[in-house]
């Protein structure tokens, strides 16, 4: 037993619950084969989706968040309406955007004509709606910030 | 690897990290994750694959071993509507969870032993399949087809992959959940201000994503997750907005079924427009007829003004779209019992209904004999006390409690029953199996 945990590097129920969790993975991809007759899409949206999240959108999204909190906190001012200014900043960027990339194709006018073909609808306010909701989300942020300013400023 | 950008400890600098924010996280992400799947997998069984035409594709083994029942009416919208608002809700917190771990990515060594290395192939499979549901769900629900790949089995595949590293990784994870609420507390780092908000320390003896080299905070973690919950509700209720409908279609803001219509009594959510699915006018005009099958043999037909003659029945059903969104009418039609006392079919064990819709894999939907049975199982005519529009399936469509949307389906042409003795050829006294006789049905009066 010691022997195997130094081999493997766990317990052997780690192995056996590893081993059920391939063998499951395993069986749906050949039935997504089976159906799907080719996996090559299927293989390029699972891997992509990796790829597309881990090297390429966090790292984005990162990199804009230091630009804006490197702008605001230049020279190491950390005041705290420095600091609060920032995170005004930041969450109404945050939710904006999540509010974006979930949306996307309705905002984008991505896929209009299955969407007018279901719905009957047309997908043209989406733009404006998140427009609208972007808006009010950075001006109240900011209406915030106006209101705690003095507050922050008497504090430093 | 070199020790150089991010696989350098000392390169991820958010004070924020460690295994404290990612268990709190994980917390609030399982029970999402347990409900989308679940309702998920309910959905499926609710599609009733085993009956008639109803699979969408060849599944090899049977996951599912009952019917899906037609009571209470609302039982469809609930468990979509649970899908969908759950699955919307989870992608913030799933977002935040893969941004409070990403440095474990870049860890060195790379691969500490054979049961790290599995460990790491499972979170591949995890992080993918996690992002292959959720972007396949939302784009669906959109309806932007830009995978070209079939939406349902890939969705429905991707979960058992995602659901079983999902399981792997629980149950390696679990230990450094405890650990981190026992040295941390569950809820206690929710009460630092800003200026008692400390990075993260390392679990003793474990690498986690804690930063080696913080740098000094400039959020509190109830503000991180406060937002990221701020996410999460927002998504929730432009979903639920969908689901509940009426007034509160308007709180759907940007999901794809937040627009209203009108006043009228055909102003309501239509899944696929006449005009989309071209059925020639002529068709759906004053020649509509009815036709009524029973076991492949053609019974008899009857048009829209004697069906209009029968006794029809009103029930105030919803209707509910896999999509997720749910819209409730008055819906006034011929009971599909009926129809099939008309057929002079005895004991119905399934109906085949078939649309005027020329193609479409939802052309024609097979219903069960409980489906049939229910007294608020119609072949609808009107609607709100008008006639059905023809983008709600004029002449007549079904609607069926606790149904799939999809399987309602509209601008009928055929109901193709099938009796319990199938095929319902005249019974030959000679090989008749006692046990199917005894169950052949007694005359009794109707039910209500």
């Amino acid at each position: 037993m010691r022997r195997f945990r130094y081999e493997y590097g766990a317990n052997p129920a780690h192995l056996l619950v590893a081993l059920a969790s391939f063998a499951l993975a395993a069986w749906a991809l050949a039935q997504a084969l089976d159906v799907l007759s080719t996996l090559d899409r299927f293989l390029i949206w699972f891997l992509g989706a990796i790829v597309l999240h881990d090297l390429l959108f966090l790292p984005l999204y990162s990199a804009l968040g230091l630009l804006a909190a490197g702008a605001l906190t230049r020279g190491g001012e950390r005041g705290r309406l420095r600091v609060a200014a920032l995170n005004h900043l930041r969450v109404p960027a945050l939710l904006s955007g999540l509010m974006l990339l979930v949306w996307y194709p309705l905002v984008a006018r991505k896929g209009t004509s299955s969407f007018m073909d279901a719905s009957g609808l047309s997908n043209e306010v989406y733009l404006e709606r998140w427009l609208l909701l972007t808006a009010v989300l950075f001006g109240g942020s900011a209406l915030l910030l106006a209101l705690r300013a003095r507050g922050l400023r008497s504090q430093v | 690897m070199p020790n150089l950008g991010p696989f350098r400890r000392g390169f991820w600098k958010s004070p924020l990290r460690g295994p404290w924010l990612a268990s709190f996280l994980s917390s609030a992400l399982l029970p999402l994750l347990v409900i989308c799947a679940l309702t998920g997998f309910l959905s499926h069984a609710a599609y009733e694959p085993d009956q008639g035409s109803n699979a969408l594709f060849d599944e090899g083994v049977d996951l599912y071993f009952f019917h899906w029942p037609t009571s209470p009416a609302w039982l469809y919208a609930a468990t979509q509507g649970l899908h969908i608002i759950t699955g919307l809700a989870a992608i913030p917190i799933l977002l935040a969870k893969l941004w409070a771990v990403i440095p474990q990515l870049f860890e060195r060594p790379a691969i500490r032993s054979i049961a790290h290395g599995l460990e790491r192939i499972g979170l591949a499979l995890l992080v993918g399949g996690s992002l292959f549901v959720f972007a396949t769900g939302v784009l669906n629900i959109q309806l932007w087809y830009p995978f070209g790949f079939s939406f349902v089995p890939a969705h429905y595949y991707a979960a058992f992959i995602f659901l079983g590293a999902l399981s792997f990784h629980i149950a390696t994870k679990v230990g450094v959940m405890r650990r981190a609420f026992r040295e941390r507390g569950l809820l206690r780092p929710l009460r630092e201000d800003l200026a008692h908000t400390e990075p993260e320390p390392e679990l003793e003896g474990m690498l986690t994503s804690a930063p080696a080299d913080p740098s000094p905070p400039t959020m509190t973690r109830r503000l991180l997750l406060g937002t990221v919950g701020a996410g999460s509700a927002g998504l929730a209720v432009m979903g639920a907005g969908q689901v509940v409908g009426g007034p509160f279609r308007e709180l759907a803001l940007l999901a794809p079924r937040g627009e209203g219509f009108g006043e009228g009594p055909n102003d309501f959510q239509v899944n696929k427009t006449f005009e989309a699915v071209g059925i020639p006018e002529d068709e759906v005009g004053s020649a509509w007829r009815l036709g009524l099958e029973v076991d492949g043999e053609s019974r008899t037909s009857v048009g829209r003004a004697e069906l209009l003659g029968m006794e029809l029945v009103t029930a105030s059903l919803p209707i509910a779209c896999v999509e997720g969104w749910t819209t409730t009418q008055e819906w006034t039609g011929v009971r599909l019992s009926e129809l099939a006392r008309m057929a002079e079919v005895v004991e119905p064990s399934e109906v085949e209904v078939r649309s005027l819709q020329p193609r479409g894999a939802f052309r024609r939907a097979t219903l069960t004999a409980a489906q049939i049975t229910d007294p608020r199982s119609l072949l609808a005519l009107r609607v709100n006390g008008a006639d059905l529009s023809l983008d709600h399936g004029f002449p007549a469509r079904v609607i069926v409690p606790a149904l799939p949307g999809v399987h309602c389906t509209k601008w009928v042409g055929e109901m193709a029953f099938a009796s319990s003795k199938h095929p319902a050829s005249v019974p030959n006294p000679g090989d008749s199996d006692s046990k199917d006789s005894a169950s052949l049905p007694t005359p009794s009066p109707a039910s209500s």
